[in-house]
């Protein structure tokens, strides 16, 4: 009888001593692409229950925003949790123990186009080599914050913009400018997790928030005025027209007709023909159809902006309890006085 | 138009966007002109038939990709326009609405603006107060509408269709005009980037359909996407008379014909792509309650004759308290994860952990320590993985002594989320075992390398029988070589007797010199290598070269002759 070339004694001990099996840079080390997406958007807390994100519904009240930093331990301890199934003996276990740096490593990486897979930007391999190959994205592991929202306005505003900015930059922001872009934090995940709470992560520590209404919800509205509403002159790209010099500068406003027989209903063939009359000066979109006329009446979305350490808006004393965050990333900021202001216009219905 | 999409926070509006063909059922005409030898033989015609369909009765809500004021909302909404936004671009100017042109040509006055551009949308979102209006639901499309515009709609057979039904004054007085209808309608793309996923984002591009009435405060509204296909009957073409506010005359300039009618067909959405920029909040606009209408409407009107509309879509809002996405967004609390409202409730601890009672292995009820992955301040991440079962990672607090579960959950989270996914455990055993099979591949290979020698290492990844079998073949063809010991010199060097190592191996002799010499000498001279003597080299020759040796020949001849000869005289001395 022939002997074999192997002895399946000798192959396991060859196997155990070299517990990674195969070398980092074969290529069946390399993860598979389900896996490597699935460790990835683990990696991301993407399916976790919400009770492990939110222990106590008390920590998440009604109306309220929370600022936070992703436990880094807390996600690579999940992904260690998924491969642990199918772990049944001491040579899986060697296995992962050898090839979890490479794991972690890649998984650094990968997280970084969970959101692109989520939005269905294209196949998982052409995405992976883009992001491996950039060296704008294939750095090493970042720091991880974000923030969970729970309001009205997520079940009543879906789609809402959301963006995280590196500097604090004040208003006019742009988002669309070449700094602005720069400083803009890249925005790992953003999702409703049930219809009044949304999950936002970003990669690095931002320094300004800005929550949007929704672009393609952009309201139309008029304003009241005594007697009947008007709108002010915009021009084409949406911002209103301001004549004087820049300290005194003054919209111009354009009264609006209603109809006879309903007070609340405007007329808009006549809204539409007063804007015709605007002097050519003001430069207005020329009133060709429906574009121009909703440039016209467009209320512009709210951003809010979330910065400082301060929170500027809120009853004081609500922050004592228990801790004070050392870096605190942000709290609104909006103006005292136009919030008391805005408060006791809506209570008693008459503008102060 | 691009499909690049604006820049982020920016939108593109556009007047409308036409489809190439509206609705309906077409007919097409083949037939091929041939002439050959001058002579007409055209080839047989063909009619055919096909429908072009899309929402007309009713409307998928699935289609339907935004509201505002949002769906039951509550909020300060009078100084808003509703409007819907529609996940089809081309939903509103599918149809036509008025394609026998009954309702007639707008009056143009003096200083006028021109005709909007593209065809008025099939819908209108009228807004109707609570009271106002009835709906109907599952009504036959005959009971909706009157009969001669059952007539034009093509007599559908078997519709059911929801219903809003208002009176008649109302329903001319909140009505826009055909051209009123054209503006409220536009298309605009937005950027979708920074968005928070949800179904149906679809590609950017929406419609949008708006109401001409403001909401009036402190009240219930509902808003009512219309169908107005063939509604010549309620649809004027021109609006109503204004109120005389402001102090200003009413209309009182002579008509002037309008331009041609709209164009029935346009490929694309045609219109001015205005940037909608700089988006921003505009703070300090003063935030108030409107004032009572001034002027009282012919809402009371004498006798009430109704006004049946196919309803595509409706939904309801309050008018009513703060509820804005600005007042919700300024209402927030704000704060890092773990804050909670009444301190202590729960308590929550420096380090950001919560107490949760645990029930252990054997039953027992426990306390102990939970900490969410979200953080309220920046955490070292453990470097000691990967850990291998959950009671790995559980830790025990040095000051209070309570077990801290955070990572053994997180372990199990990611365990049974794992798990739950077959297909995950599935390529979780394929990355294993490829990894196996190939390392078992590389040990084979370094067993058969040791044995044969091969002309090339082998390589995992590539095919090993190919180069096995070459290293074999050419094994083969060469052959076993000249034996390197002929006499079997090296055998006799083995003899115990002759071998100097095993004589000093044997008597414990100190070196091999000693062995040596007791075995007489120099081992090595009986193996002496004698050397053959090298062969004369001659140089390459042709056949020709050869024959014309004539010496050589010669030579050759003699030879010949002497063993004839010798031959010969061995026979019997004959040649």
């Amino acid at each position: 009888m022939r002997l074999a070339w192997v002895k399946s004694k000798d192959a396991l001990r060859l196997r155990m001593t070299q517990p990674q099996q195969v070398a980092q840079g074969e290529p069946e080390a390399e993860m598979p692409p389900y896996m490597e997406s699935f460790l990835a958007s683990l990696r991301l807390l993407i399916g976790v229950p919400f009770e492990y994100l939110v222990p106590d519904p008390r920590l998440l009240p009604d109306e309220s925003i929370r600022f936070f930093y992703l436990d880094r331990s807390w996600a690579d301890r999940v992904v260690d949790g998924a491969v642990a199934v199918g772990k049944i003996g001491t040579r899986e276990q060697a296995h992962h123990q050898a090839h979890a740096p490479a794991v972690q490593q890649q998984l650094d990486v990968t997280e970084r186009i969970v959101r692109q897979i989520q939005m269905r930007k294209g196949p998982f391999g052409d995405l992976k080599s883009a992001n491996d190959s950039d060296p704008a994205t294939n750095g090493t592991a970042q720091v991880i914050t974000g923030f969970l929202l729970r309001s009205a306005a997520v079940s009543g505003w879906p789609a809402m913009d959301v963006r995280a900015y590196s500097v604090d930059i004040p208003e006019i922001l742009q988002p669309w400018t070449a700094d602005a872009q720069k400083a803009q934090l890249k925005t790992l995940r953003l999702e409703r997790l049930s219809p009044s709470v949304m999950i936002a992560l970003f990669q690095g520590i931002p320094q300004l928030v800005t929550i949007e209404e929704p672009h393609h919800g952009v309201q139309f509205g008029v304003e009241p005025v005594f007697g009947g509403f008007q709108i002010d002159e915009r021009g084409p790209d949406g911002n209103k027209v301001k004549v004087g010099t820049p300290p005194n500068q003054k919209t111009k406003p354009v009264p609006v007709h209603v109809r006879q027989s309903n007070s609340r209903v405007l007329s808009i063939a006549s809204l539409r023909r007063a804007l015709f009359q605007v002097p050519a000066a003001d430069h207005l979109p020329p009133q060709t159809g429906g574009a121009s006329f909703a440039v016209e009446v467009l209320n512009p979305p709210w951003r809010q902006r979330f910065e400082g350490t301060q929170d500027n808006a809120g009853p004081a004393g609500q922050q004592s309890s228990g801790f004070l965050s050392s870096i605190s990333i942000a709290v609104r900021v909006t103006n005292d006085a136009t919030k008391v202001a805005l408060q006791s216009a809506l209570q008693s219905g008459v503008p102060k | 138009m691009s499909d690049d999409g604006p820049p982020p926070g920016n939108m593109y509006l556009y007047d409308n966007c036409t489809p190439p063909l509206l609705d309906g059922s077409y007919r097409f005409d083949v037939s091929t002109a041939t002439t050959i030898d001058a002579r007409d033989q055209n080839l047989p015609s063909a009619v055919n038939y096909f429908n072009v369909e899309g929402p007309r009765f009713t409307l998928s809500p699935a289609l339907v990709a935004g509201v505002f004021p949002p769906r039951n909302g509550h909020g300060s909404f009078q100084d808003n326009l509703p409007h819907i936004a529609l996940g089809r671009r081309t939903l509103p100017w599918e149809r036509a609405l008025d394609p026998s042109n009954l309702i007639g040509t707008p009056k143009h006055r003096q200083g006028d603006p021109p005709s909007p551009v593209g065809p008025p949308p099939w819908m209108a979102l009228l807004l109707f107060e609570e009271g106002e209006y009835t709906i109907l639901q599952n009504q036959k499309l005959q009971d909706v509408v009157p009969p001669d515009v059952f007539q034009r709609l093509g007599r559908p057979a078997n519709i059911t269709c929801d219903a809003v039904q208002s009176t008649l004054p109302l329903v001319t007085s909140i009505m826009p005009s055909v051209e009123e209808l054209t503006v409220l309608a536009n298309v605009r793309q937005v950027n979708k980037e920074d968005r928070e996923l949800a179904a149906g984002s679809g590609d950017g591009w929406f419609s949008v359909v708006m109401s001409n009435r403001v909401p009036a405060p402190n009240a219930k509204f509902c808003a009512c996407l219309v169908s107005l296909e063939e509604r010549s009957d309620i649809v004027p073409a021109d609006p109503p008379p204004d109120a005389s506010i402001f102090g200003l005359p009413p209309h009182d300039v002579a008509p002037v014909v309008a331009a041609g009618n709209p164009q029935p067909f346009q490929l694309a959405a045609s219109g001015p792509q205005i940037t909608a920029g700089h988006l921003v909040s505009h703070t300090g606009t003063s935030i108030g309650t409107a004032r009572t209408p001034v002027l009282v409407g012919i809402d009371k009107f004498p006798f009430h004759r109704v006004v049946t509309l196919v309803l595509l879509y409706s939904w309801k809002f309050e008018c009513i308290g703060p509820g804005s996405f600005r007042d919700l967004m300024q209402g927030l609390n704000v704060a890092m994860f773990g804050t909670v409202a009444d301190p202590g409730h729960p308590p929550v601890a420096d380090t950001g952990h919560i107490k949760i009672s645990l029930g252990d292995r054997a039953g027992v009820e426990e306390t102990v320590l939970y900490r969410s992955p979200l953080a309220p301040f920046q955490l070292t991440r453990d470097d000691k993985g990967p850990y291998h079962s959950a009671d790995q990672c559980r830790r025990v607090t040095p000051e209070t002594g309570a077990e801290d579960v955070t990572y053994a959950c997180a372990f199990e989270v990611g365990r049974l989320l794992a798990a739950a996914d077959p297909r995950l455990a599935q390529e979780l055993m394929r990355w294993r075992r490829e990894a196996f099979r190939q390392s078992a591949r590389g040990d084979t290979f370094k067993a058969v390398s040791a044995a044969i020698p091969l002309p090339q290492p082998i390589d995992v990844h590539t095919p090993a029988v190919p180069v096995v079998a070459a290293g074999a073949t050419e094994r083969m063809l060469t052959g076993r070589s000249p034996s390197a010991d002929p006499y079997s010199f090296n055998p006799i060097q083995q003899v115990i007797g002759l071998n100097a190592a095993a004589v000093k191996d044997t008597w414990g002799l100190s070196s091999n010199e000693e062995a040596v010499a007791i075995l007489g000498g120099n081992a090595g001279t009986i193996g002496a290598s004698v050397t053959a003597p090298p062969a004369t080299s001659r140089p390459a020759t042709t056949i020709d070269a050869v024959a014309a040796d004539t010496a050589s020949l010669k030579n050759l001849s003699s030879a010949r002759d002497r063993l004839i000869a010798n031959a010969a005289q061995k026979l019997g001395g004959k040649p």
